[in-house]
């Protein structure tokens, strides 16, 4: 895809993608100097001669061992990922069936029950956590990862039913058509042709209602009371910052390990953007 | 004393939740040992994370077997950030069901006089033994007719400062200058050594309003009337208090405290680029918990530098602001009475004691009766911190310490009415604006 | 997943002759009807009671455990007069307005990056995504500290090229304060938006681009009338979505400045949370969320009807 003189690749291409990657990446790289910097040096000053933003002299491991050993991390973690994984399941299980049926099935109403999806995203958190707190103790759901497992979806069910509503409405119609004309029941084009499409509209709608969740702040706050319970922003302030005083380097080292690793599952999941779109177009 | 790591710690507190939900079995077992309640009785307290570790791990290691052993309550205790306790709080109550008692920060007593229990007998009984309150400690608890929570502590807030740095400018040691003309004179002659003072007006919960209000205070300047209706915040004191931080903060400030939080100034100051800055003592104790970390600018360990001062007086006298803390029995709660029996247990003399000592002067007790205590004799420079609270007064003066004089708080209107100021708004229109702000909230 | 494995017609029309669900599936009601069951069942079990509740709770005057009684639009009337309030709305559509358009036209150019073929694409893909993954929490401490006058690493970065001669005050700063918001939002949501629109874009057949090629049209040109159109609904449902979260936005602010300095950065969620939960003041705290309604309809109604009517071309 790349055409012309080699200049023209490195100002159109190299230069600006380096640009997103530096600048995207640049406060992670500085959180992993955190994350190993030891405390003599982590106050010290701009202005300072020897002020070293970028490397330290000294790593240490002492804040990552802290916050491994003296902290419920890994159990953090586990509680975030199931329930993540669960509420992206549900989410996406709904937001597919719905999107499909929104955007190319045809029967009254549908574009009412659209907007009434649509609406309930418009209420912001900070107002639904009080009287969500009502359902979820009427459900006997407090201080279970069932809470936020069936609450996620709330927000993520009409982010993924419109995304991928979104992506449906790029497939061409003749495709399911003819489908239909081999003998194909709706349900089938629908589950073998355009489901498989998809697959790259899926993917993404996946992976931000994981990332919805894995983020999610107040409903894990104001949900779960138990620390082995807790999921891993709001563990990892509640243990870290004690008053005025932060535990920097164990901070930073605990958004890192919390995030990291998720980005190397998507850089499989990625991968399969292209794997599902040229096999479902060209195949 | 064994060391028992946080992380274990975390897992007993965590046990006692599971076992709580289990019920069933962790009641029968409960039984064999529990003599004074309902045996499967068990208590969640909510309350912030503490500045000092060694207390947290001290209420979770010990208090925790000695409450189960004297009372038969299983106790759970659950420490979140400070600034989520509220979110907690609210949908607790509205949920009706959540923690049986939740420390609260400030007045957040007097934020749900509704939902809470009449905890009058504790707290009177508890007031008796030990000497009586703080005022402060009694206004932001008590509602005037009946007590709402339980006071528990008060986080005392003293100017921290440079030994050598005040000496170089004429303040030798135990020396500082007393009034605010003097302080900002040696804020002026500090920050020309590129020593300035350190302050945040921003919108944190401790230190801007530990600040602003006693400020406002010391020059004659208050909120309402006693009455609690009568706005008098436009007044000739509150024009001049205005005007002089406006004047003060170019000459003798750190000009980022603009947009500092709470810990900012600890950092700036364990930097080494702030020479004096208002604070709970949790700077010097950090740098006395970790020397090799924390230096002077000639390698000396920085602790030995700190000493500390309470803010200086104005015309109309010295204030102070203290942060205080109180236990609420919650209205929904269904262990009323042993949550009672715990709140009386654990503010006795002999069970806070423990706390009281781990807490190394951070916080002073909400009685007088904690003055008195050998504590004080450890450490000269923690000395000021001691009689502090005496001096605290609640944010909402001369008017009681209710929901108007929160909701001015957590609007932030006094902090931001000295904010515009410095940020260069006449003093007039800043105590304008805040005038009517305040008269609004009392409308 | 090749198609040609599964439209072998004798499967489809055992099927369909075999099973009378299949054939009530056949009406498109109907098969409109089972589909959209478990999203409506879900959605009316968590999110219709708090959200009738919450509207009910901003036209009564209840407090944090008072339930208040109805006062009508008296708590929107007081909002028209409250200065803080009016500061916050302001804020908040700056905010959303610069953020996205920053947010489109940066992550629309780096999906154009990644979709060409690179080294390292994969890695390169998912890695972009970092600043959406790590919980907002945690990576605004960081550049809560990245901002600080003490220690910026921007300031030192800026010093040392020569560009300033004494420290910026980020987040101290009024205008600044909202301008550093909006910068790491503007950096958090980019890879969002990025690799929506690198999904959109890999479901666009190649073959058309190739067409074009083939008939002589440049590369904008293609951009513009082969690539965009096909874009355009993905864009439009990504765009609505970044809209209203920013619109509703509260984590950021609330941790990097707490709406401060001077309320320079109070956005409509913070202020809300402010009187809702920082004072008991529940009805009003509702008040002012859905005082954003209104405002966020008419976004919502424009663009919804701009889709429809890219679709009906």
């Amino acid at each position: 895809m790349i055409e012309g003189a080699k200049w023209r690749r490195w100002v159109f291409f190299y230069i600006p993608l380096s640009a997103f990657v530096f600048t995207l990446l640049f406060p992670f790289y500085w959180m992993m100097v955190t994350a190993v910097r030891p405390d003599a040096e982590l106050y010290r000053p701009w202005s300072a001669p020897n002020y070293a933003p970028f490397w330290t002299a000294h790593p240490t491991l002492d804040h990552i061992t802290y916050l491994l050993q003296e902290t419920l991390f890994s159990t953090w973690m586990l509680n975030t990922l199931f329930i993540s994984i669960a509420a992206t399941l549900i989410s996406l299980f709904c937001g597919l069936l719905a999107g499909y049926a929104l955007s190319r099935l045809k029967f009254r109403f549908a574009g009412m029950l659209g907007t009434a999806i649509f609406i309930t995203y418009l209420v912001p958190q900070t107002l639904l956590f009080i009287p969500l707190a009502d359902v979820v103790r009427n459900f006997h759901l407090g201080d279970t990862p069932w809470a936020l497992i069936l609450t996620y979806p709330t927000f993520l069910i009409p982010f993924c039913t419109w995304l991928l509503m979104g992506y449906f409405k790029a497939i061409p119609r003749e495709l399911e058509e003819c489908a239909r004309i081999d003998g194909a029941a709706r349900w089938q084009a629908m589950l073998y042709i355009i489901f498989p499409i998809a697959v790259p509209g899926i993917l993404s709608a996946g992976i931000f209602a994981f990332t919805l969740s894995w983020n999610e702040f107040i409903y894990a706050l104001v949900f779960l009371s138990s620390p082995a319970q807790k999921t891993v922003p709001v563990g990892v302030t509640s243990e870290l910052i004690r008053g005025d005083v932060f535990y920097w380097g164990s901070l930073m080292a605990g958004a890192l390990l919390g995030s990291i690793p998720v980005a190397f599952v998507y850089s499989f999941f990625v991968e399969h953007y292209v794997a599902g779109l040229t096999g479902a177009v060209k195949g | 004393m064994t060391r028992i790591s946080r992380r274990e710690l975390l897992k007993l507190s965590g046990g006692g939740a599971l076992a709580a939900r289990a019920g069933g079995m962790a009641s029968i077992v409960a039984m064999k040992q529990a003599p004074a309640y309902a045996q499967s009785t068990t208590l969640h307290w909510l309350r912030w994370n503490d500045f000092v570790p060694a207390s947290d791990a001290l209420l979770l290691k010990e208090i925790v077997p000695e409450c189960e052993k004297a009372l038969g309550i299983k106790l759970t205790i659950e420490m979140i950030n400070a600034n989520d306790i509220q979110a907690r709080t609210t949908s607790a109550i509205q949920s009706g069901s959540g923690p049986d008692v939740i420390c609260a920060l400030n007045n957040w007593a007097q934020l749900y006089p509704e939902s809470v229990a009449d905890v009058s007998d504790v707290a009177e009984e508890i007031g008796k033994a030990q000497e009586g309150y703080y005022e402060e400690s009694k206004v932001v608890a008590n509602d005037g007719k009946k007590w709402l929570a339980v006071p528990w502590c008060v986080v005392g807030a003293q100017l921290a400062y440079r030994k050598s740095w005040f000496e170089e400018i004429g303040y030798p040691a135990g020396k500082f200058p007393q009034n605010w003309e003097l302080y900002r004179a040696a804020g002026k002659l500090l920050k020309a050594k590129g020593r300035p003072m350190g302050q945040t007006v921003g919108h944190t919960f401790g230190d801007a309003p530990t600040y602003a209000y006693p400020f406002l205070w010391s020059f004659g300047g208050k909120e309402v009337l006693a009455d609690g209706k009568t706005v008098v915040l436009n007044s000739k004191e509150t024009i001049e208090s205005v005007k002089f931080m406006a004047g003060f903060w170019k000459d003798g400030y750190d000009e980022g405290g603009l947009a500092w939080d709470d810990s900012s100034n600890n950092r700036a100051f364990l930097s080494g680029t702030c020479s004096c800055t208002l604070n709970g003592a949790s700077i010097y104790l950090e740098a006395k918990r970790k020397p090799e970390a924390y230096a002077t600018e000639n390698g000396t360990p920085l602790w030995q530098d700190i000493l500390h001062a309470p803010l200086p007086t104005g015309a109309a006298g010295q204030f102070g602001y203290h942060l205080p803390m109180s236990n609420m029995l919650m209205g929904y709660s269904r262990n009323q009475k042993a949550a009672k029996e715990f709140l009386r247990w654990i503010t006795s003399k002999d069970v806070y004691q423990k706390w009281f000592d781990t807490q190394q002067g951070y916080t002073v007790g909400a009685t007088t009766i904690w003055e008195k205590d050998k504590l004080w004799d450890k450490d000269p420079v923690m000395l000021p911190y001691r009689t502090a609270a005496r001096a605290g007064r609640f944010p909402g003066y001369e008017g009681p310490a209710d929901r108007h004089a929160a909701e001015v708080l957590s609007k932030y209107i006094i902090i931001d009415m000295f904010a515009k100021a410095v940020q260069g708004m006449p003093a007039e229109d800043a105590v304008k604006w805040a005038h009517e702000e305040v008269a609004r909230v009392h409308a | 997943m090749a198609v040609s494995d599964v439209t072998t017609s004798d499967t489809y029309a055992v099927s369909v002759r075999r099973w009378p669900i299949t054939r009530l599936l056949e009406d498109e009601r109907w098969l409109a009807f089972v589909l959209l069951l478990p999203t409506l069942v879900l959605l009316g079990l968590f999110i219709a009671y708090p959200f009738v509740k919450g509207v009910e709770l901003s036209v009564t005057d209840a407090k944090v455990g008072v339930p208040g009684s109805f006062v009508g639009m008296q708590n929107f009337a007081l909002l028209l007069n409250d200065s803080i309030f009016r500061v916050a709305v302001w804020n908040t559509v700056v905010y959303t307005a610069v953020t996205t358009v920053f947010k489109l036209a940066l992550g629309l150019w780096l999906a154009l990056l990644l979709n060409r073929n690179f080294k390292g694409k994969a890695f390169t893909r998912a890695f972009i995504l970092l600043p959406f993954i790590i919980p907002t929490v945690l990576s605004t401490f960081a550049w809560k500290w990245m901002f600080d006058p003490t220690f910026s690493v921007i300031n030192w970065t800026l010093f040392r090229l020569g560009l300033i001669g004494t420290r910026i005050n980020w987040l101290g700063d009024p205008s600044l304060a909202l301008i550093s918001v909006i910068i790491v939002n503007i950096w958090r949501g980019v890879p969002f938006y990025a690799i929506s629109l690198l999904a959109g874009l890999q479901t666009i057949n190649p073959e058309l681009q190739d067409a074009a090629a083939i008939d002589g049209a440049r590369p904008w040109q293609r951009f513009w009338y082969v690539t965009w159109p096909l874009l355009l609904p993905v864009t439009m449902v990504v765009v609505l979505f970044s809209v209203i979260q920013t619109f509703a936005d509260f984590q950021l602010v609330y941790v990097l400045t707490g709406g401060g300095p001077a309320n320079a950065t109070h956005l409509f969620a913070t202020y809300a949370y402010q009187i809702g939960v920082g004072t008991g003041l529940l009805s009003q705290g509702a008040a002012i969320s859905l005082a954003m309604f209104p405002v966020l309809l008419v976004v919502v109604i424009v663009q919804l009807l701009y889709i429809r009517r890219v679709e009906t071309l």
